[in-house]
């Protein structure tokens, strides 16, 4: 009876870290959807197109620099700054004059953005699957919980998750920047007429919002195979997170992740013919109950 | 003055217009209208299948064309959706006036296609749609299935898995209609050639998912022999990466269809896992013959990369719509239908037919497993074993009871 006993909580645990890892990825590039959707109002359905181009940029930065494991790190990197430049470009270039707009309109604007994107990914990539190598020291496995295997690069996004959890927090709470990000978001007319430049920092928040998107569009390429259409799997889970963790907060897209990542993890191991729809069961329930989003929305 | 040049103009334009429509009645060539997915994940399966057909088009062109006709083409983006797919055939059809449609790789849309093909009575290619429905219960006359299809495919795993040792199965999938066909057909199969076999348990996960992880740690936890992958697209990726790096390929065999096929394989360069079971129906280096080399060098020439499924699938159509009119003698459906049927012509792997009864198109199938080769920066397709046509395609009898 133990010996029965352990195996299935060393399967619940195992499901239980592989959740978690997933939910790293998820809560990175939701935290980057929600910061925006925040700050700036704006709906940013061309998110998952910047995670995509995260995903293809790693691709080619560890092509050229050999299609080794440092290729990957010189990646995570670069690429997401490339990202971040593309975002800056399009914010500026863009954005900026529209944020009185409506939201439906801007949700309409980021939607062609991405079919846009879209497009030029095929353009530059092509419609082949492109794949990035695992990191050396982190190919393979390890024996965790009764000898389940549980991959390396997945203990290495356990880790990468809670330092960005930690560096967003330093920054929204502990820098100005954050501050004045914040205030405006709250009220943005009077923070402009202390005398803070607002445009610039919306400028700001949207680039390190679209970074994260770039993050995670590099973490997960070693994991998936990096093809067209990646961003619109994403992008719907990630619309689904921070509408359950309260639009526009951060803590609400860690815990939108959570939830997410763990109910689909464990809806596997409890009835794995149907595991889909655990996640979306969640999001279900959660919204039936708080119909504004688990945290406090910021709109 | 004015009022002249003014009835002049019109009347040139009106007698311009009666100039431009007999000229698109008059059919100085045959057209064929291609409906198929350009955007998304699917464009690294039909590009090959355009490219594949350009390439004998071009051929045939180069010689004069077929009845002294050239062979043309439009194509259009159905963006793989069903509704625009259909749209887009109505349009090429009442429009653009051609003889034959082709295409598409999204099978809800190859039926819409092929419903309205038979009304219209215009003969339909089916080039990269995997649906059994296609040719089986909604098969009518003008259809003809110019690639492999899950009934095939379920069947040729069995044939090759039955005599495996393997009993406890688990059988997981793409939750959508292509993969819950092939694991039907598969297990069906299976089972009656090898009625020991036992279902250890089943999952399903959503299309387009990223990370199968927590899938592949639930399955390693019930301990099956063998499990049967049915899983498609960019899912053949990520479910191989995700066995790799979990360590599921060294301790659980698996088979997924195109596991050894060089889309899922070249991306993953030596990082794909080995000793993963698959079926295919065409390698460009393999079998080794001339006819096989002069192909893919052709092929390499024009688009620069090694043919797969799609451009063998593609290049054939073309090569049978140019033999079929040859044969019947004029441009005209019934005759191109009627001589294709039982037709068989030389493709870069040996002869192929198309079966008379149902219009399946007699592809060879390769069972095989992932395997390292000197010779490659990938993985490619070992110990491969030829299936036959007898043993893996339904029988006329079987398809044509279930047509309605």
């Amino acid at each position: 009876m133990d010996a029965v006993y352990s195996i299935i909580s060393a399967g619940v645990l195992s499901q239980v870290f592989v959740g978690l890892s997933r939910t790293t990825i998820l809560f990175i590039v939701a935290s980057g959807l929600t910061l925006i959707l925040g700050v700036l109002r704006i709906p940013n359905v061309a998110h998952g197109s910047l995670y995509m181009i995260g995903a293809f940029t790693a691709f080619t930065v560890t092509k050229l620099s050999g299609g080794g494991s440092a290729g990957f790190w010189i990646a995570l990197v670069i690429a997401p700054l490339i990202v971040a430049l593309i975002s800056l470009i399009a914010e500026r270039g863009m954005f900026q004059f529209l944020y009185e707009r409506e939201h439906l309109m801007l949700l309409l604007l980021t939607f062609a953005f991405s079919l846009v994107f879209g497009d030029l990914v095929k353009l530059v990539w092509g419609g082949e699957y492109k794949s990035v190598p695992v990191p050396h020291i982190f190919q393979g496995f390890v024996p965790l919980f009764g000898g389940l295997p549980f991959p390396l690069y997945n203990l290495f996004l356990l880790l990468a998750g809670p330092v960005v959890a930690i560096l967003l927090y330093l920054l929204t709470n502990k820098t100005k920047m954050g501050k004045i990000a914040r205030a405006a978001a709250v009220d943005r007319e009077m923070v402009g007429a202390v005398g803070i430049n607002v445009s610039r920092v919306f400028a700001t928040v949207f680039v390190i919002g679209c970074y994260l998107a770039g993050l995670g569009g590099v973490l997960v390429a070693p994991t998936v195979s990096v093809t067209l259409g990646m961003d619109h799997n994403l992008i719907i889970e990630a619309f689904l997170i921070v509408i359950m963790g309260g639009l526009g907060n951060i803590w609400g897209a860690l815990l939108g992740a959570l939830i997410f990542g763990l109910t689909q993890s464990l809806g596997i191991l409890i009835w794995p013919k149907f595991g889909i729809i655990f996640p979306y069961l969640a999001v279900v329930v959660v919204l039936l109950f708080r119909p504004t989003g688990l945290l406090k929305s910021t709109w | 003055m004015k009022k002249s040049v003014l009835l002049s103009m019109s009347l040139l334009l009106f007698v311009g217009l009666f100039m431009v429509c007999p000229l698109t009645y008059a059919q100085n060539t045959i057209k064929v209208g291609i409906v198929d997915t350009y955007t998304g994940p699917a464009t690294t399966f039909t590009m090959d299948v355009l490219d594949g057909f350009k390439l004998a088009v071009n051929e045939i062109n180069a010689k004069g064309g077929v009845l002294g006709k050239k062979i043309e083409y439009t194509t259009r983006d159905e963006k793989f959706k069903p509704d625009i797919g259909l749209a887009m055939a109505k349009e090429l059809v009442l429009k653009e006036k051609v003889d034959i449609l082709m295409g598409t790789i999204n099978s809800a849309t190859a039926l819409a296609i092929s419903d309205f093909a038979k009304k219209e009575k215009l003969p339909f290619f089916v080039t990269f749609s995997k649906s059994e429905k296609i040719i089986g219960e909604k098969g009518h006359p003008y259809i003809f299935n110019m690639n492999e299809n899950t009934a095939m495919v379920g069947k040729a795993a069995a044939v090759a898995l039955a005599k495996k040792p393997y009993i406890k199965y688990w059988i997981a999938g793409d939750d959508y209609e292509y993969g819950h066909a092939i694991a039907n057909s598969l297990w069906n199969n299976l089972k009656k050639l090898k009625p020991q076999v036992q279902k250890a348990g089943e999952s399903w996960w959503k299309v387009g998912e990223a990370d199968f992880t927590p899938y592949i740690t639930q399955i390693l936890a019930a301990k099956p022999d063998f499990i049967i992958a049915a899983t498609g697209g960019a899912g053949m990726v990520n479910f191989q990466k995700a066995a790799k790096a979990t360590g599921l390929s060294q301790k659980i065999p698996f088979y997924q269809h195109t596991a050894i096929e060089l889309s899922v394989l070249k991306p993953q360069g030596q990082n794909a896992p080995e000793g993963v079971f698959g079926t295919a129906n065409y390698f460009f280096y393999y079998p080794d013959t001339p006819s096989n080399r002069a192909f893919v060098d052709e092929f390499k020439r024009a688009y620069n990369r090694e043919p797969r499924i799609g451009a063998l699938s593609g290049y054939m159509t073309a090569r049978f719509i140019a033999a079929g009119y040859k044969k019947a003698g004029k441009i005209d459906t019934e005759g191109l239908i009627k001589a294709l049927e039982g037709m068989s012509l030389d493709s870069p792997v040996g002869p192929m037919a198309i079966r008379g009864c149902d219009h399946q198109l007699e592809l060879p199938m390769y069972f095989g497993v992932t395997t390292k080769n000197p010779k490659y920066d990938f993985l490619v397709a070992g110990d491969v074993q030829a299936i036959q046509a007898k043993d893996y395609m339904p029988t006329c009898d079987e398809v044509l009871r279930v047509r309605k």
